[in-house]
């Protein structure tokens, strides 16, 4: 589905590091590293990055 | 209760805390949860039926989320807050909705595309002090033939009714740690280096030394009889002193929301010393 929009356990806003995180991970970087670097210290809410999936584009015939 | 303040930037907060108590520090943080309040969009309009852009084509107001949810996710974006402004039903409107009590945003968006919290626009224009200042939050991905259209209204609330006026999360504090090492006891075997997850000790030549106290958890793993046998290290927390830290999601900045806070907090002991004395009399 689509990344939400705040991490479930602290309620952090993480739905804007989303995109830059894939395209800096696709770009070669380390994903450590560019989690460190979008100020995403504690683990819940580098998990809601980490272990997102992004099917939203899979359900747009379905709207 | 003294402040220090170790970091402060515009989201998050670090500070030392001296001359208080644990139940103090507490209502601290319990407050700054769930007292504060923010400006959240809770009414959610939309536009149902077709939908014609400025050129004439009609579009479809569907998209592959329920209306439902996104009106949760709108919810969940920060909206920029002027804590002069009033919640709706103490405001002199009457709950009605007013310019000191309701922010208003239009978004409108045809497919296929991205939908963007930046798209959110105020209703009253040009006004920047309102606009989303994260632009970067996904709302939904709209697909060919697909449109969205609606009106979103932002009020006053407090974390006590929903997450959404949360404004600081990751709240918390730790007891101030000092950690001392015996010189006349400690083998400088350095068994505690290893276990130490946050680095306090370092070998400094021959000799193990405390070089990071400040990061101390307190959790003890080095003066486990297993690990230090000789008994040399000593771990205590401070009751009247402590680390304190916090961020906000970016509605208020940290040290608006913790002047906020013990503003609050401080009205609210007000209240209790004054229920107290009327029990009295």
């Amino acid at each position: 589905m689509i990344i939400p929009v705040r991490c479930f356990t602290c309620g952090k806003v993480i739905g804007s590091s989303y995109q830059t995180f894939v395209k800096r991970v696709q770009m070669g970087e380390d994903p450590k590293e560019v989690l460190d670097d979008l100020g995403l210290t504690r683990y819940c809410c580098r998990r809601m990055i980490i272990s997102h999936s992004d099917l939203l584009e899979e359900l747009i015939p379905l709207g | 209760m003294d402040i220090d303040i170790l970091e402060l930037t515009e989201t998050q907060a670090r500070f030392k805390v001296t001359n208080t108590s644990p139940e103090v520090i507490n209502a601290l943080r319990r407050v700054l949860l769930s007292e504060i309040p923010k400006m959240a969009i809770d009414v959610v309009e939309f536009h149902l039926g077709p939908i014609k852009d400025a050129d004439g084509r009609e579009f479809e107001s569907v998209s592959p989320l329920f209306d439902e949810i996104v009106a949760h996710r709108l919810g969940l974006v920060p909206i920029p807050t002027d804590l002069s402004m009033k919640e709706k039903d103490k405001c002199d409107c009457g709950g009605e909705g007013c310019p000191s009590c309701m922010i208003g945003y239009s978004l409108f968006k045809t497919g296929p595309c991205d939908v963007y919290s930046g798209d959110l626009l105020p209703l009253t224009e040009g006004d920047a002090s309102v606009r989303v200042k994260d632009e970067l939050i996904p709302i939904v991905r709209l697909g060919e033939g697909q449109a969205i259209l609606v009106y979103a209204f932002a009020e006053m609330g407090t974390g006590k009714k929903h997450a959404k006026w949360q404004v600081a999360n990751g709240v918390g504090y730790k007891y101030l740690p000092s950690v001392k090492i015996d010189a006349s006891k400690c083998d400088n075997g350095g068994t505690c280096i290893p276990i130490c997850p946050k680095k306090v000790f370092a070998k400094e030549g021959n000799k193990v030394k405390v070089v990071n106290e400040g990061d101390c958890i307190l959790c003890m793993a080095c003066t486990d009889e297993n690990i230090c046998k000789t008994g040399a290290i000593k771990v205590v927390g401070d009751p009247t002193k402590f680390i304190f830290e916090f961020e906000t999601d970016g509605s208020l900045s940290a040290k608006d929301t913790l002047m906020k806070g013990l503003e609050l907090l401080h009205q609210k002991f007000e209240d209790f010393k004054e229920q107290v004395s009327t029990l009295e009399a």
